[in-house]
């Protein structure tokens, strides 16, 4: 079984994580305002540039593969893109920041390249998704906002192949697919299965699971024809709009905030269950297959002895917390301060990742065939799996339904 | 069930306020019939536990719960239903019972467990017989069950 790859990136969380096109570099948000640049040297990621310009904590980054510039949001209710060019002073290369005229009143929440570059949207707190377009006569990106008919905060993007459509995960419970059409940018897309016509804000589809609850993050599959959305109530919907067919995956541990299509009839999902799970099916099915973590034994040698403690298969009720009161309760210890060695180990998960997963994304392979993902979290870890490397179905994923 | 922890109404300054009615689609039944189910089902309920058909009893009292605003009278004679059905189940019976019920059964149950625990004292609600099935059905559908009680706006 191929072991994933593991990076320490920092104590604190990674709030958003996105690769170059050749992975000899990342740009992280270690859940503040600057975005750190690293690059592989050897086994380990160093820090080769900063890049400041942000007042407020940096909420998403998009490193464009084809164009070489990225895109940050942030709460400070801006947005940037950066590109490497020459300081006129030192002749060093070096990423300069063009301001983006976002007109939004809230924080922005999350931000996504279109497939052809020369689009990006950006997700926010105010009711709106800006899709923005470069104007070369000012020499800065200009916003259109997509408004009607999002009732609350929008959380997560993902653009269609076709470069036009848009879905949009939003916290009034909704999934949606918009029309991100702009006049001077885009060809008439050609009809697909979300719609002929398409001027800009139509909405094409909303959906909502069972059960409701916060729309974490969408995806688009490969070909676009079926949209994939995780929600809050340990949900994750895939939608056919051709069928028209909608197959709601309810499973037992704590809800996913983040997915990615690895494959026509794969997606992987991740979250609060601190493992990413692969999912399979097709227009006439879904099902979960198993976690791409092996969550049979503790990562460290440190942790065995937890073990022995650690019977309760549901999900992080087996977790430091519960374990502590339930030590305590049973036991009588207490989680006194000369104490705290013999509990250290009991707070360690069987997951590679030690806290919720955030960010889940394409890291090898040509869309629609992508054979490694990377993860990174709360943790402060990076993390990169091959997909194809599944631990079996653990019992805690043998009563998945789908319903 | 009083889950409102907000004194001040700032919604009342927000003239594009998002209503709690708006975050699920709405029951299509009237209130009259939904009521009228509620009372047909409380007496199939009955005639389920008179055989000793526990799981048949809460299959019928699970199935399409009255939800949003309204119907409270339909939501308290359910609960008062599914509050007899519980108590009149052995112990030992509780994980079969709950490993046969429908994923979204187990959901609409773990709504009105919690329910039910929100109303301590309310009829002849036992905190111990509620806590009995909350580890039997959590043992079975996991916290993503719970979760789900927790998330969805069709409060029951």
């Amino acid at each position: 079984m191929a072991i994933p790859e593991v990076y320490n990136i920092s104590q604190s969380p990674i709030t958003s994580h996105s690769f170059n096109a050749d992975r000899t570099q990342v740009a992280v948000s270690l859940n503040t305002n600057e975005v750190q640049i690293l690059s592989r040297s050897g086994a380990d990621w160093t820090p080769v540039e900063t890049l400041s310009e942000h007042d407020k904590t940096i909420t998403s980054i998009d490193w464009a593969p084809k164009s070489n510039r990225i895109v940050t949001a942030s709460q400070d209710r801006n947005a940037y893109v950066w590109q490497q060019t020459p300081d006129p002073l030192t002749g060093r290369t070096i990423w300069k920041p063009t301001l983006v005229l976002l007109r939004i009143n809230r924080a922005a929440t999350f931000v996504r390249w279109s497939p052809f570059e020369d689009k990006f949207a950006v997700a926010s707190g105010a009711r709106a998704i800006a899709i923005c377009s470069f104007d070369p006569d000012n020499n800065w990106w200009v916003a259109k906002q997509l408004k009607k008919p999002i009732r609350s905060t929008v959380l997560s993007v993902d653009w269609h192949p076709n470069n036009v459509l848009l879905a949009a995960g939003s916290a009034d419970m909704k999934a949606r697919v918009f029309s991100a059409y702009i006049k001077d940018v885009d060809k008439r897309p050609p009809p697909s299965v979300w719609g002929e016509k398409l001027p800009f804000n139509t909405v094409s589809g909303e959906y909502s699971s069972p059960s409701g609850g916060w729309v974490h993050s969408v995806g688009f599959s490969p070909s676009g024809d079926a949209l994939a959305f995780a929600s809050h109530d340990s949900t994750i919907s895939v939608v056919y709009p051709g069928g028209p067919a909608i197959y709601t995956i309810r499973f037992n541990s704590l809800p996913y905030v983040t997915l990615t299509w690895t494959s026509e009839d794969a997606i992987v999902a991740a979250g609060h269950d601190c493992q990413p799970v692969l999912f399979s099916g097709g227009p006439s099915g879904w099902q979960a297959v198993g976690s791409l973590d092996d969550t049979t034994a503790p990562k460290s040698a440190s942790g065995a002895r937890g073990a022995s403690t650690a019977s309760s298969p549901v999900g992080r009720l087996n977790s430091a917390a519960f374990n502590t009161f339930r030590n305590a309760d049973s036991r009588g210890l207490g989680s006194s301060p000369g104490g705290g060695s013999s509990l250290a180990t009991d707070t360690e998960l069987f997951t590679v990742h030690q806290n919720t997963i955030t960010t889940i994304r394409q890291y090898e392979g040509a869309p629609g065939a992508v054979t490694r993902v990377s993860t990174s979290g709360v943790d402060g870890k990076l993390v990169i799996w091959n997909v194809n490397t599944i631990s079996g179905l653990g019992t805690k994923l043998s009563g998945l339904r789908v319903g | 069930m009083d889950i409102s922890f907000r004194k001040i109404d700032v919604d009342a300054y927000d003239e594009d306020v998002l209503l709690e009615t708006e975050l699920y689609d709405p029951d299509p039944r009237d209130p009259q019939q939904v009521i009228d189910d509620a009372k047909a089902k409380a007496a199939s309920v009955r005639t389920s536990l008179a055989k000793s058909d526990t799981l048949g009893a809460l299959v019928t009292v699970l199935d399409n719960p009255p939800y949003g605003s309204n119907v409270e009278e339909a939501k308290n004679l359910t609960l008062q239903t599914i509050v007899t059905v519980l108590n009149n189940t052995k112990a030992t019976d509780i994980p079969n019972v709950v490993k046969s019920l429908s994923s979204e059964a187990q959901d609409t149950l773990m709504k009105y467990l919690y329910k039910g625990m929100g109303l301590p004292g309310w009829g002849d609600v036992s905190g111990s017989v509620l806590l009995g099935w909350h580890e039997k059905l959590t043992e079975v559908a996991g916290t993503g069950c719970i979760v789900r009680a927790m998330t969805d706006r069709r409060s029951v």
